[in-house]
């Protein structure tokens, strides 16, 4: 991206962007799999070996949303998202579900961070994430099975 | 009363989501048909009628706001409602999906009770 990295100005519609994405982030995982989701503080060193999605935020402003979950939380999420035994759940399953968390999460705040902007979101993308992103609003979570990591990096449009 | 849907989006998983969460919600579905984009789901609704559709809008061969025109043309849109459900939660969307001829608008994820309150109105308790 060639463009200006603004992490958090780039949310002029939202006062406290970090906020909201710690409440927004926890409504969608409760919401998606019916278990308590808390907003924690995290040391990131579980991220080199993390699974991890990108998405491409392109229209008004351009940037990036990336999620990372721990192996424990790769594991249980499709089973608690498609409602089925996690023995039954295939490879595929779960990296359906783990795509379709990534595209929720992003869409979920960032209509609340730029609720009149015109964002298109590009398909979400495994990829291999040695570090956590920097210059980005960021927020980790506590799910029950172990972390999830969201965060959202944007700069000014061409 | 039992009723019959058709759930239109390009994520297998998330189908999978709104069946679930119908189930959750204690709605008695009495046939789910899926379909991965519009194209497809014109083609489901040429073989068997619904009496709702749940509709995503990114979609690959036929989005949702396409979907939504072609069901105006071929004279579906008012004997069938249709609920759009989508991330996307921004004014000028729900606004252009509803001048569509959209009946109702979600943002994913959604609660079971959510669901079901939605889909009783839509359907105007002609089915639950």
């Amino acid at each position: 991206m060639s463009e200006q990295t603004l992490p958090c100005s780039a949310f002029a519609e939202d006062s406290d962007p970090a906020a909201t994405l710690k409440r927004v982030g926890a409504a969608v995982l409760e919401t998606m799999f019916f278990d308590e989701a808390v907003a924690t503080r995290c040391d990131h060193g579980w991220i080199a070996s993390a699974p991890s999605v990108r998405l491409t935020i392109a229209g008004s402003h351009c940037g990036e949303f990336l999620l990372s979950v721990s192996p424990e939380v790769a594991r249980s999420i499709a089973p608690a998202f498609l409602g089925i035994d996690p023995e039954e759940i295939s490879d595929s399953q779960k990296s359906q579900v783990l795509l379709e968390l990534a595209n929720i999460l992003c869409g979920s705040v960032l209509s609340q961070l730029q609720p009149d902007s015109d964002l298109m979101l590009g398909a979400p993308e495994p990829i291999e994430l040695d570090e956590p992103v920097h210059e980005a609003l960021h927020q980790c979570f506590l799910l029950p099975e172990g972390m999830l990591s969201v965060s959202i990096r944007m700069c000014g449009a061409d | 009363m039992a009723f019959s849907v058709l759930v239109v989006d390009d994520s297998p998983a998330m189908r999978g989501f709104i069946r679930r969460v119908m189930t959750l919600s204690g709605l008695e579905v009495e046939t789910c048909l899926e379909a991965a984009n519009g194209e497809e789901a014109l083609q489901r609704l040429r073989e068997q009628l619904v009496d709702v559709i749940i509709t995503d809008i990114n979609m690959p061969k036929m989005n949702g706001e396409e979907f939504l025109r072609r069901l105006e043309t071929e004279g579906l849109a008012r004997s069938i409602p249709t609920l759009v459900v989508s991330t996307d939660a921004t004014k000028a969307r729900i606004l252009r999906m509803l001048s569509l001829g959209a009946d109702g608008y979600m943002t994913k994820p959604f609660s079971p009770e959510a669901l079901r309150e939605e889909l009783e109105r839509v359907l105007g308790g002609r089915h639950v």
